[in-house]
């Protein structure tokens, strides 16, 4: 599967043109899907909370209500604030759909989720120690990783990290630049200093914890302890679905690995390419679609990053195509098997050893 | 205290809904049960359009009862939402303070630029559609009405100029105005100044075509004409400078001047063609800093080199890191070879190039 320097410039020009394709069609239609999905979100928090309180009358409302909050915060999370803060909506000019005013209702600022998200991983897609999103520092997920100790027990730190999801997106960007713990390390630049790092961080959780945890429960009265646990619950699901949708992006079985060095100058043909060997998708009704923000097609976010998302999945085929013709394998599957590749993964590398990971041939 | 409320208010806003205030949290729910709302403006519905001449349309727009009202001159930014976005472009307020006083109605006259974005859709609203306006800004008002004034309009130039005139109530001085046009036909809103110069001894209307009289003799004809006047200038920023650099070759102080540079930019952009740099404005954090940017670089790099620090990520227009707030003027996308528009917009410093001159918030 060895590309000539011709193949991948062609292959650049395939999906360059794909773009430009789909860029052109981006409109009307585009905006008033994003404010019906934003109008859903702002209906089911509203109901949601106001449902959990009404739980007095009977438990099914309070369950209902967790169920609206938690589905309110997996669109804010991921169809709205993911896609909107890579800057898929900024031509609307938006005063709320805009990558530099947009806050999205989860512990992580923001801004930090601009540099370490868009920035960090998504330029360094899963180059070994450039792209921290490959093992988020804590998992072993391939064998470019030396083994210790800790790995033994990752797959309960897995479930823990699922878990407390939200805190471990927010906390992610402290950790790379060892504001707490650790040695900093030489090679790292930021554009923030660590006291806004600490601002940011400690600003935004409180925010996120007064809110759910203090706020809501005090003004439902005698209902605050159902408010309180109802609130914890939303949040628990909203955790346990993004970090599952996104382990399946990029951790599944046939995903591969880059080095630095061998990455250094890459055409844009071969940024391209990276991007797909280093993504995975997987199938299911638009309903899914939706609820992963269109993650689901990961692939084609991590080579157009800034088109509105819902137009992925009509991608999908296309880029299906054309990876076929370039004979570059496409990762896709059913999510209950790319599920399975993932945790399976995460198994086989707590313990020592495992396979060389796959590196293309040109790097 | 004032202040320290609003703060408290910020800051339990965000809490709740992540949102610097409620309303933008709401919006989707206000903007459902109220089209055309938008945070910090005001609500306006197109009662009428008119056309003016064949390139210039009059809207008359019925506005919200919390508009706080204008002084004759100035201009607003009219938001309207075409193809899922917000355009937005001033406009100078035409018509007269009573009119709004008396039925809450204003009116604006807007000249037609067919390669435009933005005013190419005024033919196209229809009675009762509902846009969004800012408050009157602007110091291009009639500051001393008791000293005699003379006033020049060209063109389009003629919207502020006339609703300071038609605003008049009582004269005390009195005011020329030449209305420098390519004949009656193409001139905006004659008819009122005509009524008002028949009806008012103290106001003079003299109407320049420029296809007749040059812009050389014009300006000949102007300086010989007692100068010690209050002068009101509005009209194409090429014969502005004209005016204004024959004016103080004649003695006439830089204070005696006022001018309102308005929409036609574009003769600029041809005139500066051929220089390399472009003087622009960086605004950090509320400081504005002039500098020469190069024509050839993106603004990130010119920033950079400059020794500001926009924020920046991938420079490659992948990571949405670097967008900024253009305030006005035209860049080009650098992989496209796209032009913007020329109004307030976010834009990618690191693949956007100077075209005309910016103003843009790092």
């Amino acid at each position: 599967m060895k590309l000539t320097t011709e193949q991948f410039d062609a292959l650049a020009l395939e999906l360059d043109t794909l773009k430009l394709q789909v860029k052109q069609q981006i409109g009307e239609a585009d905006a008033c899907y994003i404010r019906r999905v934003l109008l859903c979100q702002r209906l089911a928090a509203i109901c949601g909370r106001v449902l959990m309180v009404l739980g007095f009358i009977t438990p099914w409302f309070w369950l209902a209500g967790v169920l609206a909050l938690a589905l309110a915060k997996i669109l804010d999370n991921m169809e709205i604030g993911h896609n909107v803060l890579h800057g898929q909506y900024d031509w609307m000019n938006d005063p709320v759909l805009h990558s530099k005013r947009f806050e999205w209702d989860i512990a992580c600022d923001a801004g930090s989720w601009q540099r370490t998200h868009n920035f960090e991983h998504h330029t360094y897609t899963n180059i070994i120690g450039k792209d921290r999103d490959f093992g988020y520092g804590l998992l072993r997920l391939s064998n470019d990783f030396r083994w210790r100790l800790r790995n033994l027990w990752q797959g309960g730190t897995y479930l823990l990290l699922s878990m407390l999801f939200q805190w471990g997106v927010s906390y992610h960007e402290l950790a790379a630049q060892r504001v707490f713990f650790g040695k900093k390390k030489a090679d790292r630049h930021s554009q923030v200093t660590d006291s806004e790092l600490k601002k940011a961080f400690f600003g935004k959780g409180a925010r996120q914890l007064i809110k759910d945890y203090l706020f809501f429960p005090l003004i439902a009265g005698p209902m605050w302890l159902w408010v309180l646990g109802g609130n914890a619950l939303a949040n628990l699901i909203r955790n346990l679905w993004t970090s599952t949708v996104i382990f399946c992006g990029h951790f599944t079985r046939d995903i591969h690995t880059f080095s630095a060095e061998a990455c250094e100058n890459e055409s844009r043909g071969q940024w391209y390419y990276r991007q797909m060997l280093g993504s995975s998708n997987f199938t299911g009704p638009t309903w899914l679609h939706i609820l992963t923000g269109h993650l689901s097609c990961q692939i084609e976010h991590h080579l157009f990053p800034d088109i509105p998302a819902r137009h992925y999945p009509a991608m999908a085929t296309q880029v299906q195509a054309i990876a076929s013709r370039f004979n570059i394998p496409y990762n896709t599957g059913s999510f209950l098997r790319q599920y399975g590749t993932v945790f399976w993964r995460i198994l086989r590398y707590s313990l020592p050893g495992g396979k060389a990971s796959t590196r293309p041939a040109y790097l | 205290m004032k202040a320290l409320l609003a703060r408290s208010w910020r800051a339990f806003c965000l809490m709740l809904g992540n949102q610097p205030s409620l309303t933008r949290y709401l919006l989707p729910l206000v903007q459902w049960l109220k089209p055309g709302f938008l945070p910090g403006q005001y609500r306006a519905q197109l009662v009428a359009t008119a056309w003016q001449t064949a390139d210039m349309i009059e809207l008359t727009l019925q506005l919200s009862k919390r508009w706080p009202g204008f002084v004759p001159g100035q201009h607003i930014n009219v938001t309207l939402k075409h193809n899922g976005r917000y355009l937005t472009r001033p406009f100078s307020i035409c018509s007269s303070f009573s009119l709004w006083q008396s039925q809450g109605q204003i009116s604006l006259c807007c000249k037609l630029n067919r390669e435009g974005e933005f005013t190419p859709l005024l033919p196209r609203l229809t009675k009762g559609q509902w846009l969004s306006i800012s408050a009157a800004q602007g110091d291009f008002v009639w500051q001393h009405p008791a000293l005699s004034t003379v006033f020049i309009a060209a063109g389009s130039g003629i919207t502020p100029v006339a609703a300071m005139l038609l605003s008049q109530r009582h004269w005390l001085s009195e005011a020329t105005l030449h209305y420098r046009v390519r004949g009656n036909e193409n001139a905006a809103l004659l008819a009122p100044l005509q009524q008002l110069a028949q009806r008012n001894p103290l106001f003079n209307l003299q109407l320049s075509d420029s296809r007749v009289e040059t812009a050389i003799e014009f300006s000949a004809r102007l300086m010989r004409q007692p100068l010690q006047r209050e002068f009101y200038l509005c009209g194409p920023a090429m014969f502005m400078q004209h005016i204004t650099t024959n004016l103080t070759a004649h003695g006439v102080s830089r204070a005696q001047i006022h001018c309102e540079q308005f929409a036609p930019l574009l003769q600029n952009t041809a005139h500066s063609c051929a220089e390399d740099e472009i003087n622009s404005t960086f605004i950090v954090a509320g400081l504005p800093k002039m500098m020469a940017l190069p024509r050839m670089f993106s603004l990130l790099q010119s920033a950079e080199q400059q020794g500001l620090a926009p924020a920046f990520g991938c420079r490659m227009g992948v990571c949405f890191q670097c967008v900024c707030e253009k305030v006005s003027g035209q860049v080009r996308d650098m992989r496209s070879g796209q032009l913007s528009g020329h109004g307030r917009e976010q834009i990618q410093l690191c693949i956007s190039q100077p075209v005309t001159e910016l103003v843009i918030k790092l």
